[in-house]
């Protein structure tokens, strides 16, 4: 992990008593993972009455750099160890190392929950409907009398509040053909999960 | 079940029966051919020549030979409708034969292109999956997640489309498995009750 000049000057002023007291200091870590997990925290210390003695401009560095800190090493998977030996550089106590590291871990799984959401994919299939027809007839052609499907898959694509529909129709081979297919596909992905 | 003419189609029909066996055949061709490919009015004038008849005589001749062959393929009649059907036009045993053979034999063929002609939905192709872990992303290191990409082809009419999807191992399980429920309801009773009784 490795963090810009910048940021590790407001990390080294986070945990500078003279700026953060070591009361706000638990609390200021706890606003800044708020703030990134609830989109509705986004603005929590500016308003938050406890941080009205310290200087807004201080307080706007030392928040910036304490977000950057628990993004990065909750997308870089940090252990204590690895975080300890940063804050150590930036002349934290070890007191405050090990409120940083208790309010970071027990927060880390849920922030890289979030963090795994941010990529790119195809439309990602949730469930399916079918249906089943049997095909009699049409104006051109009389006695077909056969077996027809409809399959609807339902996708989640990324920000898109609703589900997308992908629809085809299969005659009763063809949906043999599909499901031998995903099965074949499930298989492998058992033989796999199992190794 | 047996099919009904209109008189002018009777009569167009009954041009066939004083033809050679050679002659009908070649008028069978031309019927097939036009059903295929469509018709190409320039043959008429020819085959008008050649009989010494009159160009629309020909062309009726062949429209009502095109209207039986298609006629008998969509209602799939058997060999026994369709004689009988022919039966009042006042044909030679030689050229009814000849006619049953030539429906007989090109009936699956003009049913294949009546049904292309027909209302058709966007139908399954071709499926192909790939199994993936997905290790890293620019916002997150150190992942495992398992993903499934799948390359759908579906054709509508002669179109062939393209779509990729991806699923995760559980929706993958769950999406087979009803997908086979789906394939187990055409074998259950209810769906063999009516298919048996729809015929």
């Amino acid at each position: 992990m490795e963090l810009a000049a910048t940021v590790l000057e407001n990390i080294v002023l986070a945990g500078d008593s003279a700026h953060i007291s070591d009361k706000l200091f638990g609390q200021l870590v706890t606003c800044a993972c708020q703030g990134i997990v609830f989109e509705e925290n986004r603005n929590v210390v500016g308003d938050n009455p406890a941080f009205k003695d310290v200087d807004k401009a201080i307080l706007k560095a030392v928040y910036g750099g304490l977000v950057s800190l628990i993004v990065e090493a909750a997308k870089h998977d940090s252990n204590e160890q690895n975080i300890s030996t940063i804050l150590e550089e930036c002349k934290f106590t070890s007191d405050r190392i090990n409120e940083f590291n208790k309010i970071f871990l027990s927060q880390k799984p849920h922030l890289q929950l979030l963090l795994g959401k941010i990529s790119s994919s195809f439309p990602h299939i949730v469930d399916v409907d079918w249906r089943l027809d049997y095909y009699i007839k049409n104006n051109n052609l009389e006695k077909i009398d056969s077996a027809v499907y409809l399959v609807n898959l339902k996708t989640e694509i990324p920000d898109e509040k609703e589900l997308q529909d992908v629809q085809f129709s299969c005659t009763l081979e063809q949906l043999q053909d599909l499901v031998g297919k995903l099965k074949d596909a499930t298989k492998c992905m058992e033989k796999i999960a199992q190794v | 079940m047996l099919l009904i003419f209109e008189d002018s189609q009777k009569d167009h029909l009954s041009f066939l029966a004083d033809l050679d066996a050679e002659v009908l055949k070649e008028f069978g061709k031309i019927s097939l051919n036009f059903i295929r490919k469509g018709a190409n009015t320039k043959i008429f004038q020819g085959a008008a020549q050649k009989l010494g008849v009159p160009v629309d005589t020909v062309q009726h001749g062949v429209e009502a030979l095109m209207y039986l062959l298609t006629e008998s393929s969509k209602y799939l009649l058997n060999e026994i409708d369709f004689q009988d059907s022919i039966m009042t036009l006042g044909f030679g045993d030689e050229t009814r034969s000849s006619l049953l053979a030539l429906y007989l034999e090109h009936r699956r063929e003009i049913r294949d292109i009546l049904n292309e002609m027909s209302l058709d939905l966007p139908h399954y192709h071709n499926l192909e999956w790939r199994f993936d872990v997905q290790l890293a992303s620019r916002s997150l290191r150190h992942q495992v997640s398992p993903s499934i990409l799948m390359k759908l082809q579906t054709m509508d009419g002669d179109k062939k489309e393209m779509k990729m999807l991806q699923t995760d191992p559980v929706n993958l399980v769950h999406i087979t498995r009803v997908l086979e429920e789906a394939l187990q309801e055409m074998k259950s009773g209810y769906c063999r009750r009516i298919t048996r009784n729809i015929k």
